[in-house]
C-alpha cells in the first residue's frame, strides 16, 4: 500500500468510529494503533503508553484546568450582572444603545474567561431578560449573543488555543497576544452591524433610559471595577515577571476566588462543583489530546503528513487557495465536532502543510479558532445555539437565523486577517520580537 | 457492588480535583519562592506529574459524568432500538480499546519500577511512583466502560446519556466549552 492509501485507510476507519458515536480520544488511538500495529514494524503498546504518559505529564498543559477553573469560578459569580450595570449608562447615546451590551459584555468577560459557552451563558444570563424587558428586538440580541459569546475563545485566556499550542507546539503566550486584535477587531464588526440595523429600524429600538448625571455614570461603572481589578492584577503578575504565562494562570484563580470571596458569591458547594466541573473538563481535554498524541507518533512513523504535504505542494495550490480549500473542510468538520476535537484532530495532518505552504503557526491558529467560532453557531452542533436554545426555549435553528449577520461578520474577520495577517502577528512581534 | 463502585469513580475523581489544586498552590509557590530567590527548577516536574494525575484519576468519573465527547449526530437520529445497537458496539469498541490501554499501562509502569528508571529532571525519582496514577486511573477507566457495556446489555439507559440530559435540563453547560 502506498502511504497516501494508508492515509485513507485511516481516515475512512476513523470516520466509521466517530459517526458510529465512538469517543473521539478512543477513536484517535484505535486509528493510531491500527496504524502502527499493521504498517509499522514498532511497538504499539510502548507508544501508547509513552504518547499518553508523556503528552499528559506536562508543565505547559497544567494551565489548562486552571484556566477552566477560573471560568468555572467566575461564572458562577455575579460578575455578569456587575457588569451590565456598569456598561448600561454609557451606551444611551449610541444606536442600538444597550444592545452593544452584548458584544461589550462578551468581550469583557471573554478576557477573563477561556470558554465560549461559559461566556455565552454567563451574559445571557443577565442581558437576555434585562434587553427583553426593555422591549429590544430579540432576534438581534440572540444572533448576538450566539456569536459575540465565541468571544470567550478569541480574546485570552482561551482553552482552546491552549490545546492549539500543546498540539502545534507553538508558544502560549504568543498566541494570546496574537488573539487581541482580531478580538477587537470582531467586536467592532458586531457593533458596527448592530448600529447599522439601529439606523435602518430605528422604531424597532426602545427608547433611552432615563439619562443620567456624569457623576452617576462613574459611580455606576464602579460595577466594572471587579473585573477590571482581575484583568489587571494577572497582567501585572505577568509584565512584572513574577510569574510566567503558565503560572499566570494559577494567579487568575487565586484572583477569582478572591473576587468571589469578596462578593460573597463563593459557598462551599460552589466551591466544590466549579472544581469538580474544572477536574472533569480538563480531563476530558487531556483524554483526547493523549489520543491524539498517540495517533501522532503514527503519523511521525508512516510518513503520511510529508507525503500529503507534498503532494498538496506539488498541486501548486495558492496559498490564498489551499486557505480556502481547508476552510470548507474545517466548516464541514465543525457541524459534527466541537472545536477542541477538530483542532486536535487535524492538527498532525495539517500544520505540516501548512508550514511547507509557508503560513506561520501563531496566524494559523487564530484563524483556526475563528473557524472553531463559526462552528459554534452552525447547525446543527453549534454549542451556543444549545446553549441559548435551553436558556429561552426557542428552537435552536431560530437562533441561528438570527445569528446569520453576525456570522457574515466571522467570515468577514477572517478574509481580513487573511488579506491583512499583521492583525495578527503585530502584537506578538512588537511585545516578544519576531519569531525566528 | 454498585454503590462500592460508584463511590470508587467519584473518590477517584475527588482525587483528580485535589490534584488541581495542587497544581495551582505548587504554581503560586513557585512563583514566590523564586522572588525570594530559592532554586525551584524541581516544581515543574512535579507540576507535570500532578497534572497527570489530575487527568488520570478522573477518567472513570469523567466518562460516566457523560463528559467524554462524542459525535452525537447518529445517535440522536436514530430509533430508540438502533441506538440501543450503536451504544453496544461504541462500548463493546471502548471496552476493548481500554482493555488494552489498562493493560500497557499497567505494563510499562511495572516495567519502569523493574528497570528502575529515574526522571530526568531536577529531581530524580523513580518515575513508576507517578506513573501509578496512570496505571490505576487506566485500569478503572476500563472498569467504568465494562460496567456501562453490562448495563446497557442488561437494557438501561448509559448512565453518561442521562447525566447530560440531566445537566442540560437544569440548564447547566458549565461542563461544555
Amino acid at each position: 500500500m502506498t502511504t497516501l492509501a494508508i492515509g485513507g485507510l485511516l481516515l475512512f476507519i476513523m470516520l466509521l468510529l466517530l459517526s458510529g458515536g465512538v469517543w473521539i480520544a478512543m477513536t484517535l488511538a484505535i486509528c493510531g494503533w491500527v496504524g502502527q500495529a499493521f504498517f509499522t514494524s514498532t511497538q504499539p503498546g510502548k507508544n501508547l503508553f509513552s504518547a499518553f504518559w508523556e503528552s499528559n505529564a506536562s508543565w505547559e498543559l497544567a494551565a489548562l484546568p486552571l484556566f477552566v477553573w477560573m471560568g468555572e469560578i467566575l461564572f458562577r459569580t455575579k460578575l455578569s450582572e456587575e457588569m451590565f450595570e456598569g456598561l448600561r449608562p454609557w451606551l444611551n447615546r449610541i444606536p442600538g444603545r444597550l444592545m452593544h451590551t452584548t458584544v461589550l459584555g462578551c468581550g469583557i468577560f471573554g478576557s477573563v474567561s477561556g470558554s465560549s459557552a461559559a461566556t455565552c451563558a454567563t451574559i445571557s444570563k443577565v442581558a437576555l431578560p434585562e434587553l427583553m424587558k426593555r422591549g429590544y428586538d430579540e432576534k438581534i440580541a440572540l444572533g448576538s449573543l450566539a456569536t459575540a459569546g465565541t468571544l470567550g475563545i478569541l480574546i485570552p485566556p482561551s482553552i482552546t488555543m491552549v490545546v492549539y499550542a500543546v498540539a502545534a507546539d507553538a508558544s502560549i503566550i504568543r498566541i494570546f497576544l496574537a488573539g487581541f486584535l482580531p478580538g477587537f477587531l470582531l467586536m467592532a464588526l458586531f457593533s458596527g452591524y448592530i448600529i447599522w440595523w439601529s439606523l435602518r429600524h430605528p422604531e424597532k429600538v426602545p427608547a433611552a433610559d432615563p439619562p443620567s448625571t456624569f457623576m452617576e455614570k462613574i459611580k455606576q461603572s464602579g460595577n466594572l471595577i471587579p473585573c477590571g481589578a482581575l484583568i489587571v492584577f494577572v497582567c501585572w503578575v505577568l509584565i512584572a515577571g513574577y510569574a510566567t504565562a503558565t503560572e499566570c494562570a494559577a494567579y487568575g484563580v487565586v484572583g477569582s476566588l478572591a473576587l468571589a470571596l469578596w462578593s460573597r458569591s463563593l459557598t462551599w458547594e460552589n466551591f466544590w462543583e466549579g472544581l469538580m466541573g474544572t477536574t472533569r473538563t480538563s480531563c476530558m481535554i487531556m483524554f483526547i489530546l493523549a489520543g491524539a498524541a498517540f495517533l501522532t507518533k503514527t503519523m511521525a512513523f508512516t510518513g503520511i503528513p510529508r507525503e500529503l504535504a507534498d503532494w498538496v505542494n506539488s498541486m501548486q495550490l495558492s496559498p490564498i487557495a489551499l486557505i480556502a480549500v481547508l476552510t470548507v473542510v474545517y466548516l464541514i468538520l465543525g457541524t459534527a465536532l466541537d472545536g477542541i476535537s477538530m483542532i486536535v484532530l487535524t492538527s498532525a495532518v495539517v500544520l505540516p502543510m501548512i508550514q511547507k505552504a509557508g503560513f506561520d503557526l501563531i496566524w494559523f491558529g487564530i484563524f483556526i479558532v475563528l473557524l472553531v467560532e463559526i462552528a459554534e453557531v452552525t447547525p446543527p452542533v453549534g454549542f451556543n445555539l444549545f446553549v441559548l436554545q435551553n436558556m429561552t426555549g426557542k428552537d435552536s435553528n431560530t437562533i441561528a437565523k438570527a445569528a446569520i449577520p453576525f456570522f457574515m461578520c466571522l467570515v468577514v474577520c477572517i478574509v481580513l486577517i487573511t488579506v491583512f495577517p499583521q492583525i495578527v502577528t503585530y502584537l506578538p512581534d512588537v511585545v516578544m520580537g519576531a519569531d525566528k | 457492588m454498585r454503590r462500592l463502585l460508584d463511590r470508587l469513580y467519584l473518590w477517584s475523581g475527588y482525587l483528580g480535583a485535589l490534584f488541581i489544586v495542587a497544581i495551582c498552590v505548587a504554581m503560586v509557590g513557585q512563583s514566590i519562592l523564586r522572588e525570594m530567590g530559592v532554586r525551584t527548577g524541581a516544581v515543574n516536574d512535579v507540576v507535570s506529574w500532578f497534572c497527570a494525575a489530575a487527568a488520570f484519576f478522573t477518567m472513570a468519573h469523567a466518562f460516566k459524568h457523560g463528559d467524554f465527547v462524542r459525535v452525537t449526530l447518529m445517535l440522536e437520529s436514530a430509533s430508540p432500538a438502533n441506538r440501543r445497537r450503536l451504544e453496544l458496539v461504541s462500548l463493546f469498541i471502548g471496552s476493548v480499546a481500554t482493555a488494552y490501554l489498562a493493560w500497557s499501562a499497567c505494563l510499562f509502569t511495572y516495567e519502569s519500577w523493574e528497570f528502575n528508571d529515574m526522571a530526568q529532571g531536577m529531581l530524580p525519582m523513580p518515575l513508576w511512583i507517578p506513573q501509578l496514577s496512570f496505571a490505576f486511573g487506566a485500569v478503572l477507566l476500563w472498569v467504568a466502560v465494562v460496567d456501562e457495556l453490562q448495563l446497557v446489555l442488561r437494557g438501561e439507559t448509559p448512565t453518561f446519556v442521562r447525566a447530560v440530559e440531566e445537566r442540560h435540563a437544569k440548564g447547566d453547560f458549565s461542563s461544555d466549552i
